[in-house]
């Protein structure tokens, strides 16, 4: 795209939406994508040695990070999810 | 192969916005290498889609689903039902695609790209034109550089007074195609045929002569 | 050499003069009242006026319309055309409307890019480039047929130009260039704004070394500077121009008052020493939106007053 065209496309549509009042006792909720070998297990260590985390996270396992999918992420965020961490 | 641009995503939105049920239905062979309207790509943009609706608070569906050429018949047999399903089709084929698919099926069927041009990768992320299809093909005089496609005024014994160190008068960042012919001719020792003048194109053969058609009847079924 | 159309432009070549032309830019509206003047304050230092068709893809009054306006003053126009905005229905109707009104001089461009006007979002033609114009203009007026093989009643009288530019890239086909327009039937040579005149020279020295000086009558061309802010746009932004530091330098030396004398100085050596370079055939004057130092100029640089032909 254009210079020019990139300007008037961004001119034209409000991409972002508008900042919203974050209530006080929101917790948002993450989600993890963390791969077997590494992140998964440090996480299943942390398990083991009776460590605790946030509540709010969430781990999905993974064979590796390579299998992330751009359809994982959006459908994620389609169901509620407000982020997500990937670590491998 | 054709490379074409996703519109932006307000503009779908405003075209599927009023329907209940929508495919979001890739091509799977030349958008796709540019990633732009590849089956990946028609998953995204109805993921991105129903965002939209749930943040517009419209109740609808959106699916997607793609085959590898929206420009063939074959191809659609099996996702016939997808399509049946929806009540109006966002293709994110080439602007051949989504016409083939609106004369095949009695229901809407909006563009999801700006077709922009027949080209080549020239490296990843980047695609270049370089033919315009004007149906007579002059390569063979050009050393193998296009006028047509890639000069901003199609000059066919070129090049204008424009050219400025082996730019185009037009931008610093495009190759002036006569530059370019040249130092091919240079290259191929044929700098001679540089002093021949091109004759005046029949612009028939273009899109000048209306649409056009090729028949192979070697090839066609037997009706 | 003797002339074969009516053109006085081709009579004076013919005669051996010195060719002297300019030009003006027809105006953005319908008044004629600028125009005339700019013609009047010129007409007597010049052969012929050169009427620019939408330069700069500028918007402006047609150049036939204001052609035929010069015509009707007794002058002597160059119908400027541009294959950017006709195709060849458009292109041979026009030259029959010059020819109509008995306008003998033709130049044939390919024309600015619209990008650089004010219709950048509008389509361009191009079906002929600019060397197969004149191919059309000669086959109009020498074998009396239009492109499609009919024959023309009446086939008009055009002495028929091309601009070359002397420094435009790539180097290697700057001679090469001259020679298929020549091959393709330019008469008369305009040549882009001169300030580099080493490198013109050179230039003319490959020209010649090919006899195509004698195929054509080169005209040099000249644009007198009216200050060194315009020097540096002209050496930096417009495209296939060469300006040498030391033209700018100059010009940012002599104090800001005195710049515009100091420009039409130059632009007077400049035609002084161009009149001794063996095939230059004439000046080409492009005062932009200067035209009242065009007599000036002719005057001082020794080409007034003009030959009767």
């Amino acid at each position: 795209m254009t210079v020019q065209a990139q300007a008037a496309v961004a001119e034209e549509i409000p991409s972002i939406e508008p900042l919203r009042e974050i209530p006080t006792d929101w917790d948002p909720s993450i989600l993890a994508f963390a791969c077997h070998y590494c992140a998964f297990a440090a996480a299943d260590l942390a398990g083991v040695m009776r460590l605790s985390y946030a509540h709010n996270v969430k781990i999905i396992r993974m064979p590796c990070t390579g299998k992330l999918d751009h359809s994982y992420v959006l459908r994620a965020f389609e169901r509620g999810v407000d982020g997500l961490f990937v670590a491998g | 192969m054709i490379v074409g641009e996703q519109k932006p995503l307000e503009e779908l939105w405003e075209s599927i916005k009023d329907h209940k049920k929508v495919l979001v239905f890739g091509c799977n062979t030349c958008v796709a290498v540019c990633q732009q309207g590849g089956n990946k790509e028609a998953e995204i943009l109805a993921s991105l889609l129903r965002m939209k609706a749930t943040q517009e608070g419209v109740d609808m569906e959106i699916q997607d689903s793609g085959i590898e050429r929206q420009c063939e018949h074959e191809f659609f047999e099996k996702t016939e039902e997808r399509v049946e399903w929806a009540d109006a089709v966002l293709s994110t084929a080439c602007g051949i695609g989504v016409q083939f698919m609106a004369e095949k099926y009695p229901k809407p069927i909006y563009p999801g790209l700006n077709t922009t041009f027949l080209g080549a990768v020239e490296e990843l992320g980047v695609y270049t034109e370089r033919c315009q299809a004007c149906g007579q093909c002059i390569l063979a005089q050009t050393g193998g550089i296009c006028p047509i496609a890639r000069c901003a005024k199609r000059v066919m014994n070129g090049p204008c007074g424009g050219s400025t160190n082996g730019k185009c008068e037009i931008s610093k960042d495009v190759d002036c195609a006569w530059q370019l012919i040249v130092d091919r001719l240079k290259l191929l020792g044929r700098m001679d045929d540089y002093e021949k003048l091109t004759p005046i194109k029949d612009w028939s053969s273009d899109r000048a002569g209306g649409p056009r058609k090729l028949v192979r009847e070697d090839v066609q079924h037997d009706s | 050499m003797t002339a074969k159309t009516p053109s006085k432009l081709e009579k004076v070549l013919a005669a051996g003069h010195f060719a002297v032309t300019s030009e003006c830019g027809p105006p953005r509206g319908s008044d004629p009242t600028e125009i005339v003047e700019k013609a009047e304050i010129i007409k007597d230092h010049v052969d012929a006026i050169n009427i620019t068709d939408n330069q700069t893809s500028v918007c402006r009054t047609c150049s036939l319309a204001v052609c035929i306006r010069l015509k009707t003053m007794g002058l002597e126009p160059v119908l400027q055309m541009v294959t950017r905005d006709r195709n060849r229905i458009a292109l041979q109707s026009d030259i029959l409307g010059a020819a109509h009104w008995d306008i003998n001089n033709i130049l044939c461009l390919s024309g600015d890019h619209q990008s650089f006007g004010d219709s950048s979002k509008g389509q361009n033609v191009h079906d002929l480039d600019s060397m197969q114009l004149l191919q059309t203009v000669r086959l109009m007026c020498d074998e009396g047929k239009f492109l499609g093989g009919d024959d023309i009643k009446r086939p008009p009288q055009m002495f028929a130009g091309a601009a070359a530019n002397p420094f435009a890239d790539p180097f290697e086909i700057r001679v090469a260039r001259l020679a298929k327009k020549v091959a393709a039937g330019a008469q008369f040579i305009q040549t882009q704004c001169i300030y580099n005149l080493d490198k013109f020279e050179e230039w003319m020295k490959g020209v010649r070394d090919r006899g195509l000086h004698e195929k054509t009558a080169i005209m040099a061309g000249l644009t007198p500077m009216k200050s060194a802010g315009m020097a540096r746009y002209m050496k930096n932004r417009v495209p296939g121009m060469d300006v040498p530091d030391e033209v700018v330098k100059r010009l940012a030396d002599t104090p800001k008052e005195k710049q515009a004398e100091e420009g039409i100085k130059m632009c007077i050596e400049s035609i002084q020493r161009l009149k001794e370079v063996e095939g230059v055939r004439g000046f080409h004057i492009m005062a932009i939106e200067w035209e009242e130092k065009v007599p000036g100029i002719v005057e001082a640089a020794g080409l007034y007053p003009r030959p009767e032909v």
